[in-house]
């Protein structure tokens, strides 16, 4: 089928295939079975007991919480950045000067490690002498002092707000692209026509950038269920479960509790989740790429 | 488009009011790293230190130095063995291509999005039979491998534009697809190795989850991992804390400064990790 030309080359392409099939697809695969069996404790067990652990899944309210958590995150978290993300790219194409500079900061949050973005975040957050509180006292709004993340009642918002923080600027690289890449005829076409300023937007950029809009949908929404290094450094998931995420819930149940075949369980779930996202999203570009 | 004068005066006003948002967190970091510990209770976070110190820049480094060096050996490594190995991948799936490649492909670009929890017990099990959990070895084949996926996207994207005729036309030479390979399509590849080099260097830079499941607490471990451990100790100063955070963020900071525009090729791709 091969021939010895093609094979010296294809021999290149065997370290990547094994990786990827053993610690992408076999692992998962293997996950599964661990979240089939009854292992519990340090020494593995693989005594397949069907799906018990998806059942007590369902009996388990922490796993209701951070389920419904995760799901607080896609309503606000996903929209919030699409439409800051959209807002700033308006106002970067409407000729401003430097746009360059002001494209590059908007996006620099983006590029850090959630780890350090979550750590700057516990101390704009900081109740006592955070950034956020000893400012509201300064400008006299003293009276909007609040304890942020330490009060159960608000401190998912509080991530939300701080994720929405640091991937506006992705969105509005997207949409940017998207805005750069519809024919300068078109908007003067429609300018001709009378359309302008918000109208041209509304009318003539914006129902254009549907693909875009597409491409950061979907790293939003799957970021919004693996979610996991800056919710376990700013809140470790308090207080309480009041931040608790299906991704931290797997790590801690995992690693601090030795539930294996309860974290697998948890691990298969949000595999599945993503998968319902991303598929669909692969199949329609790869179908957009042939035409 | 045109805008009242006024329009103008306020869409700037604008533009620089996200400026200060988008900035304020980092500002504060590097306010709060040069100040002594009465200066973080008595200055407000946005000013710059009083009496400014280096010391807690030195007590975090202290901390953090070993932690820096473990990620800057990986995260070099694993960066280096995934280009290549996407570079090899992008230019088979192009211009050899074979039956099922387009499944190859599909396949490898699901592991771009897969939630790295639905493979963390495989992994900690199938590190510690090879002997690399709590090691260097471990961190860089991890990386490695799950980097995979995400530079062939990028070296295939930038492959599909080498037009088909320059292959041919080597072809045509006598020259087999393995020199095709290290004489036409290599010399070609600097933009792509730059763009997929800043991404993984970025992205394996920042991982935590990989760091703390396969190399916690240990001679291995990454600054990541070091960091949070710092932010979780509460008799940690700010000071401390945010100057931590500095050290770590300084060579992601440098390579944005520098790159930026390609690390911005390597978003528009379309792919993150996280």
């Amino acid at each position: 089928m091969f021939t010895k030309d093609k094979m010296v080359t294809l021999i290149f392409f065997i370290p990547s295939l094994v990786f990827v099939a053993y610690f992408v697809y076999v692992s998962i695969g293997w996950n599964v079975v661990v979240s089939l069996s009854n292992w519990e404790g340090l020494t593995p067990s693989y005594k397949i007991v069907g799906f018990a652990q998806y059942a007590n899944l369902l009996g388990d309210p922490v796993f209701l919480t951070s389920l419904t958590n995760n799901l607080i995150l896609i309503l606000l978290f996903v929209p919030g950045a699409l439409f800051l993300g959209l807002f700033l790219a308006i106002l970067l194409d409407l000729k401003v000067r430097a746009e360059g500079v002001f494209r590059s900061i908007y996006l620099l949050p983006f590029s850090l490690s959630f780890v350090i973005t979550a750590t700057l975040w516990a101390w704009m957050y900081n109740p006592s002498i955070g950034v956020i509180n000893t400012l509201l006292k300064t400008i006299g709004l003293g009276f909007l002092k609040s304890g942020w993340i330490t009060d159960a009642n608000i401190a998912l918002y509080c991530v939300i707000l701080a994720v929405i923080w640091q991937f506006s600027g992705y969105t509005m690289l997207i949409f940017l692209a998207g805005i750069k890449s519809i024919p300068e005829s078109q908007i003067m076409a429609a300018e001709v026509d009378g359309a302008s300023g918000f109208n041209l937007y509304r009318r003539v950029i914006i129902p254009q950038l549907t693909s875009s809009a597409l491409s950061a949908f979907v790293v939003l929404m799957v970021f919004a269920l693996k979610v996991f290094d800056f919710i376990y450094v700013l809140t470790g998931g308090g207080p309480g479960y009041s931040t608790y995420v299906l991704p931290l819930m797997m790590f801690r149940d995992t690693f601090s509790m030795n539930l294996f075949s309860y974290g697998a369980a948890i691990a298969t779930l949000l595999f599945l989740l993503v998968l319902v996202i991303v598929v669909p999203y692969l199949y329609i570009s790869s179908r957009r790429g042939k035409e | 488009m045109r805008f009242p004068k006024l329009g103008r005066v306020s869409l700037y006003v604008l533009l620089v009011f996200l400026v200060f948002v988008f900035l304020l967190p980092l500002w504060t970091m590097i306010t709060t790293s040069f100040k002594t510990v009465q200066d973080v209770i008595y200055t407000i976070p946005l000013e710059p230190p009083l009496s400014p110190t280096i010391e807690p820049l030195i007590s975090s480094l202290n901390i953090m130095e070993r932690p820096l060096l473990n990620s800057l050996t990986f995260t070099v490594a694993a960066t280096i063995l995934s280009c290549l190995l996407g570079s090899v991948n992008g230019y088979i799936l192009t211009k050899i291509r074979f039956r099922g490649s387009d499944m190859i492909f599909l396949l490898f670009s699901i592991g771009i999005f897969i939630p790295y929890q639905s493979v963390l017990v495989p992994l900690v099990l199938t590190m510690s039979r090879l002997g690399l959990y709590n090691s260097i070895g471990g961190l860089i084949l991890t990386h490695t491998a799950y980097g995979v996926p995400i530079t062939t996207l990028l070296f295939r994207n930038f492959y599909g534009l080498i037009p088909d005729s320059l292959i041919m036309a080597a072809k045509t030479d006598g020259a087999g697809t393995w020199t095709i390979y290290r004489l036409v399509v290599l010399p070609l590849s600097l933009l792509p190795f730059v763009v997929a080099a800043v991404f993984q260097f970025t992205s394996i830079w920042n991982d935590f989850l990989f760091g703390v499941t396969l190399a916690r607490g240990s001679e291995a471990m990454p600054a990541s991992v070091a960091l949070a451990n710092l932010k979780g100790t509460t008799e940690v100063n700010w000071n401390v804390q945010m100057a931590g955070t500095l050290w770590y963020a300084v060579p992601v900071l440098i390579i944005y400064v520098v790159l930026g525009k390609y690390l911005i090729r390597g978003y528009m791709t379309g792919a993150i990790k996280g």
